[in-house]
């Protein structure tokens, strides 16, 4: 009960966030009826999708301070779990979402441990060595499809038990409910035990461990948890009626991910948020710029290369952090 | 049996011995005194104990229990504290968020954590700072946020790592009563490693010595301020011959 309080307690926030948080959501509810394209409405559902990645990957990454470039592994495991579920036993999205998330929280809580016996940048980079192969794995197996991948079966009518649905509208205002559960959750994790544990953790490792922090413990709670990114994963897969291991598992995906919590303001509430306002419509753009132009194919991943470079030298807290800045110096 | 009793403990780094052999044990709600000159080893000791370093050789027994080899987590759930003489100065949190991290090892409501840390900074006169960064401070007040967030973890044993230092004459003074306050009141157990003579011969019941790494002198502070060696030992070999 003391817990749902503190998800909906935005007290705390200074007047203008409140404010700015409050028009941007009635944007959000009437967004659909103000007479966006449906490029526009493709994008809109593909921010709100990469907040909620942001937002995952946020626990971990932003409060813990462990750059992880694997969470589309996670993403992969919830999209390929409800995908093969409905086209080998029909079992409905809202089993086999769930199910789907227990699996990625199960496959990070597993291979965190491991992980979390590294530190710094030897973490990051096993991350990466991690959901290569685990992409390799999926790319190679025939019983769910191998780099083909799979393709959901089309219903006739719209079906809510398989989400299935003509509009995007239905999509949009179904990634915007998940969005905001993201923002409630993340709202209560940031003033958890844990959430300021990690945040200690990040600061300061042997200071954490002298406050009777398991480090290595909370990492991997955190891990397992922002294995809930899995949701969208599965949104994906009822959303694109198609998923392959490149379009869910790829390390551009992770990558993407990582970047726009990063560049937004890792560790702050709103900042994956922003980074994929920024970053989303960047990439469509870029997407569909450098896709007619042979031979500049991977200048939209050197680009974000150097992002990551720019904003982890310059501004590890991003630009929630600048605007932080300017507000600690004024008051 | 002793509250807190070390045996025998020894580190080597690779050739440079930091403990040699260090003995001693300590009663519940004393005050300690650990000094010693630069690199004579006092906090690869405190480090030996709470379990950053795991020692080459020794017992670490504490209320009867070994917690030699422990992570400092678990000695620090078992009720030891400490501070750090170096604090890594830190960005990311406010000074009562600091605080209420320590609060949070025993507790797991956010409420409780709050009013606690609140309670610990009332206590140390930090309460004007608590929204402060650690990096917007000056050193002296960083390592008194230190001593704060340990004392929220509610220790048993604090090990207070050169606390004084950086104080002016007043704020000594103060801290010297606190601590007086914190093992009277509180009941807690004090070792505290400083190089201010007059603070820690005022403030310990008992004094320990360490010289390049071996414990050469434990004692009533009367007498370790007498004592031969130690005058030697801080002062040089010549000081004491032409003395
Ligand atoms: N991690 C380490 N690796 C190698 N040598 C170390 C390490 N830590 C300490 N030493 C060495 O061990 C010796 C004791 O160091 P220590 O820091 O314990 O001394 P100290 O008594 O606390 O000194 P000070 O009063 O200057 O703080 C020094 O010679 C130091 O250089
Ligand atoms: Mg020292």
């Amino acid at each position: 009960m003391e817990k749902l309080k503190d998800a909906f307690d935005f007290r705390d926030f200074s007047r203008a966030e409140q404010v700015g948080f409050t028009i941007f959501s009635i944007f959000l509810l009437l967004f659909p009826w103000l007479g966006a394209g449906s490029f526009v409405k493709v994008v809109m559902i593909q921010f709100l999708l990469f907040s909620l990645f942001g937002m995952g990957w946020n626990t971990i990454g932003g409060y813990g301070g462990q750059v992880d470039l694997g969470k589309a592994q996670c993403v992969g495991i919830g999209a390929y779990t409800v995908a093969l579920t409905m086209v080998w036993w029909k079992i409905p999205f809202w089993v086999s979402m769930p199910m789907g998330i227990l699996l990625a929280v199960g496959y990070s809580f597993m291979i965190g441990y491991p992980l979390f016996r590294l530190k710094g940048h030897y973490f990051a980079i096993a991350t990466i060595a991690t959901s290569l192969v685990l992409q390799d794995i999926f790319a190679n197996w025939k019983l769910v499809g191998a780099a083909k991948g799979i393709e959901l079966p089309i219903h006739d009518h719209p079906d809510f038990l398989y989400m299935q649905f003509k509009s995007d509208t239905y999509y949009y205002y179904f990634i915007m409910v998940l969005f905001y559960v993201a923002i409630f959750y993340m709202n209560w994790f940031r003033r958890s035990k844990l959430g300021y544990q990690l945040r200690m953790i990040k600061d300061d490792e042997d200071a954490a461990e002298s406050l009777g922090i398991d480090i290595r413990w909370c990492k991997i709670k955190a891990y397992s948890i922002s294995a809930f990114v899995a949701v969208g994963g599965g949104f994906m897969a009822v959303y694109n009626l198609y998923i392959d291991p490149v379009s869910v598992m790829d390390l551009d995906l992770s990558i993407k991910i990582a970047l726009m919590a990063m560049l937004g303001g890792a560790g702050s509430l709103w900042g994956p948020i922003i980074g994929a306002a920024f970053l989303v419509p960047l990439d469509r753009f870029l997407g569909s710029w450098l896709g007619g132009q042979k031979g500049l194919i991977g200048l939209d991943f050197m680009i974000y290369a150097m992002l990551i470079m720019v904003v982890s030298a310059y501004q590890p807290r991003g630009i929630w952090g600048i605007i932080e800045q300017f507000r600690r110096k004024g008051s | 049996m002793a509250f807190l009793e070390i045996s025998n403990i020894v580190k080597d780094f690779g050739g440079l011995v930091a403990n040699n052999n260090v003995s001693f044990q300590i009663e519940q709600g004393e005050i300690i005194g650990l000094i010693g000159p630069n690199g004579a080893g006092k906090t690869t000791l405190f480090n030996c104990i709470v379990g950053y370093y795991k020692p080459d050789s020794g017992k670490v027994i504490f209320k009867e229990k070994d917690i030699t080899g422990l992570r400092p987590f678990d000695t620090n759930r078992a009720g030891i504290g400490r501070t750090f003489q170096v604090m890594k100065v830190t960005t990311g949190m406010s000074v009562i968020e600091n605080v209420m991290v320590g609060a949070f090892c025993r507790t797991d409501d956010r409420h409780t954590a709050q009013s606690e840390a609140s309670e610990v900074l009332n206590f140390l006169g930090l309460e004007s700072v608590k929204e402060y960064h650690l990096n917007e401070l000056p050193i002296a007040m960083q390592r008194k946020v230190g001593l704060a967030r340990a004392l929220a973890t509610k220790p048993e044993l604090l090990m207070l790592d050169e606390v004084a230092s950086g104080l002016n004459r007043t704020e000594t003074d103060e801290l010297v009563l606190l601590l007086r306050r914190l093992n009277a009141e509180k009941g807690v157990t004090l070792i505290l490693i400083e190089h201010i003579m007059e603070m820690v011969m005022s403030v310990s019941h008992r004094v320990i010595v360490l010289d390049y790494g071996e414990k050469i002198e434990e004692g009533l502070p009367g007498e370790i301020v007498k004592n031969e060696d130690v005058i030697k030992a801080y002062l040089g070999e010549k000081y004491a011959k032409s003395h």
